[in-house]
């Protein structure tokens, strides 16, 4: 009771605890209603043969795209070598290790024999684009773990109480430029294979274009996870002094942003005209029909085109928004929506039209999903996990931070502008 | 310490190196070197050769003469008691189909078509489905993970996922027959085999699959109208050949896919047809 009253009703008095606790009820609803799954099995779930990848995949596939930040912005800072950007890819690396550890979480529910999980590294089966998405998550999990260590080495707790060990995981920082070697050339394979993982189905015609699907998911991931890092960065600034900001780089980076999601609609515009079937293609046909004017016609349309592209574009472009910071957030949050919005539509569009596989199903038929609370649920909760994850990293591992230099401090290239922003 | 190596040094790493090498490829899988092995692995690998040589010269076929299909299910039935499928599963499903022009009603029962370009043995990423050398597409129920990927890779809907844990009776044993394989676990993908226990067990005492009820599919066996045919379509001989090389119309579904399937159909034809 004392440890109660000494330390945790202090906390409770500083939102940002409050936070912590609010994300921790919904932690703990999504961690029973898993054990329900876990326990019961899939069949309290709203999936069904027709549509056996539904929400929990959708949020699998989001996590996945948005911690692209991880590997593009490394790349960027390691092999472009933007110096500036080195102190944005520790945010990046950080909110990936996040990202993906969501994704597997999501996967772990959703696989209806979980104790198999390690079948993908066993049995091979190196014709599947699954396959090789597994393994490039499992080894490119691995890669950011190391990545992530040296931050963990620089915790407070872990530096006063263990210095030895804390020594030891920051010498792993040494590695960075080779993990970011590793970690590009891992995700181009399986963010890609993404894609194709959908791109190569034969059963289904409005997935059926393997090389389209896989540029598609490639770039909206490298542009939705810049934007998401840069959106984060900028808005941890605005609610607590630990995160401390080079406004001027994010600016930047918010400008390319703005020119990267131009070309993803571009890339997205052709690969639709070009998908767009002259005459009568049963089943693209269908489900091109659910896209543009049906069940997913306002998630296609509002969500993913209108706000997810055309309108952050011209908000991060034209000069007269783009110098405003909180139009900028709007924008860069509107194209991490944009790219979520695109893995739901892409992942239920093809299964919301069933084509050939059950009885009468020879003109093309159209089915439904609505996740069950069940799923929603457990969604919910490890969307909670990821929040509860960054808050933790930015309260106390300082992972927004641009006013440390992370390498050779000597060096003159570091901008007068990477003075600590104080507001 | 010096870093000279003498020619007896060099010597000594050669030999262990040719010796790691040489049992490292030995032992490996690959036979590089045929090593001398034991005789009863030499025998056992001898009859698994000839085993898996004799299966690769089959090519099981399914032939359904929608003619004779009159939609009453009892294959259905057959399949759902000898494999043991919970009752929100049928591994095979009879459809009605556009009637002919005379207004004769069509039916197409449709089991897993075991494509010889499966999708679902190409997409499964842990090689739980896959291909034998005789061609059928099998299911390991003890590697699959429940990703379900197969299910939207399949054009024909023939995968099943056991979304829950089939526990309590089947309804239809024991009328419509016995089961003869195991239940599944919850959480893995299922489908329609060829009965290939049958098929296996019948060829072991020298039965003919086919020819002989207790070596041909379930399904095949309880037609009463003699819809489904099975065989070897390598044996020009078998029922199936026979009937194909009669019945130069058959087709096969969404061909247009490059999937291959094994099920012929021998389409439905109204009278004046027949007769002409």
């Amino acid at each position: 009771m004392t440890l109660i009253r000494r330390y945790v009703l202090p906390a409770m008095k500083q939102p940002v605890f409050q936070w912590m606790a609010f994300l921790g009820v919904f932690i703990v609803v999504g961690v029973v209603a898993a054990l329900m799954v876990f326990i019961k099995g899939l069949y309290i779930t709203n999936l069904s043969d027709l549509v056996p990848w539904g929400l929990w995949i959708s949020i699998d596939l989001s996590a996945i795209a948005l911690a692209a930040c991880a590997f593009s912005v490394s790349a960027l800072a390691y092999l472009a070598r933007r110096e500036s950007l080195k102190p944005v890819a520790k945010t990046a690396v950080f909110v990936g290790f996040v990202g993906y550890s969501m994704a597997m979480m999501m996967l772990l529910l959703d696989i209806g024999r979980p104790d198999r999980f390690w079948h993908g590294f066993v049995f091979w089966n190196i014709h599947s684009a699954l396959w090789e998405v597994t393994i490039c998550v499992g080894l490119y999990f691995t890669v950011l773990m190391m990545e992530v260590l040296p931050i963990i080495g620089h915790w407070d707790v872990v530096e006063q109480r263990f210095p030895k060990i804390s020594h030891s995981l920051g010498s792993l920082h040494k590695l960075t430029p080779v993990l970011a070697v590793i970690g590009l050339g891992l995700s181009t394979l399986h963010q890609s294979s993404l894609g194709l993982t959908y791109g190569k189905l034969v059963a289904k015609p409005i997935w059926y274009r393997p090389w389209p699907m896989a540029i598609n998911f490639y770039i909206s991931a490298i542009v939705g996870g810049i934007a998401l890092v840069t959106f984060i960065s900028l808005f941890a600034a605005r609610l607590t002094p630990r995160a401390r900001i080079d406004k001027a780089v994010l600016a930047r980076m918010a400008y390319g942003v703005g020119w990267g999601v131009l070309f993803l609609f571009a890339v997205r515009w052709w690969d639709l005209m070009s998908s767009m079937p002259a005459g009568y293609v049963p089943g693209k046909t269908e489900a091109l029909y659910i896209l543009t004017r049906g069940r997913l016609a306002f998630s296609f349309w509002g969500l993913e085109i209108v706000l997810g592209m055309i309108l952050p574009a011209i908000l991060l472009l034209v000069p007269r928004f783009r110098g405003n910071e909180r139009v900028r957030m709007v924008a860069l949050a509107l194209i991490a929506m944009g790219v979520i919005a695109y893995r739901w539509n892409t992942n239920l569009v093809g299964q919301l039209v069933v084509f050939g596989t059950v009885a009468g199903s020879d003109i093309p038929v159209f089915t439904h999903y609505m996740p069950s609370l069940v799923e929603i649920l457990t969604g919910v909760g490890v969307i909670a996990y990821g929040l509860l994850a960054i808050t933790f990293g930015v309260r106390f591992l300082n992972v927004i931070d641009h006013g440390e230099v992370v390498e050779a401090p000597a060096e003159t290239s570091v901008p007068a502008a990477m003075v600590p922003s104080s507001r | 310490m010096s870093t000279k190596i003498d020619r007896r040094d060099f010597l000594k790493l050669g030999a262990a190196a040719t010796a790691t090498a040489a049992i490292s490829i030995g032992m490996s899988d690959r036979g590089l070197i045929p090593l001398p092995a034991t005789s009863a692995k030499a025998e056992a690998d001898a009859e698994a050769k000839a085993k898996s040589a004799q299966r690769a010269a089959r090519k099981w076929v399914m032939v359904v003469d929608q003619n004779k299909c009159v939609g009453c299910d009892l294959c259905l039935a057959a399949c759902h008691a000898y494999n043991d499928t919970p009752p929100n599963i049928s591994w095979s499903r009879v459809e009605e189909v556009e009637p002919t022009s005379e207004g004769k009603r069509v039916f197409r029962p449709m089991p897993c078509q075991h494509c010889e370009n499966a999708p679902c043995v190409e997409v499964c990423p842990v090689r739980a489905t896959y291909h034998r050398e005789d061609g059928l597409v099998m299911m390991n129920y003890d590697r699959c993970i429940g990703c379900r990927y197969c299910q939207l890779s399949c054009p024909y809907g023939a995968r099943f996922f056991n979304w829950e844990k089939f526990t309590g009776p089947n309804p239809d044993v024991p009328h419509a027959g016995t089961p003869e394989v195991e239940r599944r676990p919850r959480g893995v993908v299922e489908k329609c085999t060829f009965c290939v226990h049958r098929i296996d067990r019948g060829l072991s005492v020298g039965l003919i699959p086919g020819v002989d009820p207790d070596a041909t599919p379930a399904c095949v066996v309880a037609c009463i109208y003699g819809a489904r045919t099975f065989g070897d379509l390598n044996d020009p001989d078998s029922p199936v050949s026979v009937l194909l090389r009669e019945h130069p119309e058959a087709y096969r579904l969404h061909e247009q896919l490059g999937t291959e399937p094994r099920v012929y159909y021998i389409p439905a034809e109204s009278k004046e047809d027949a007769a002409s």
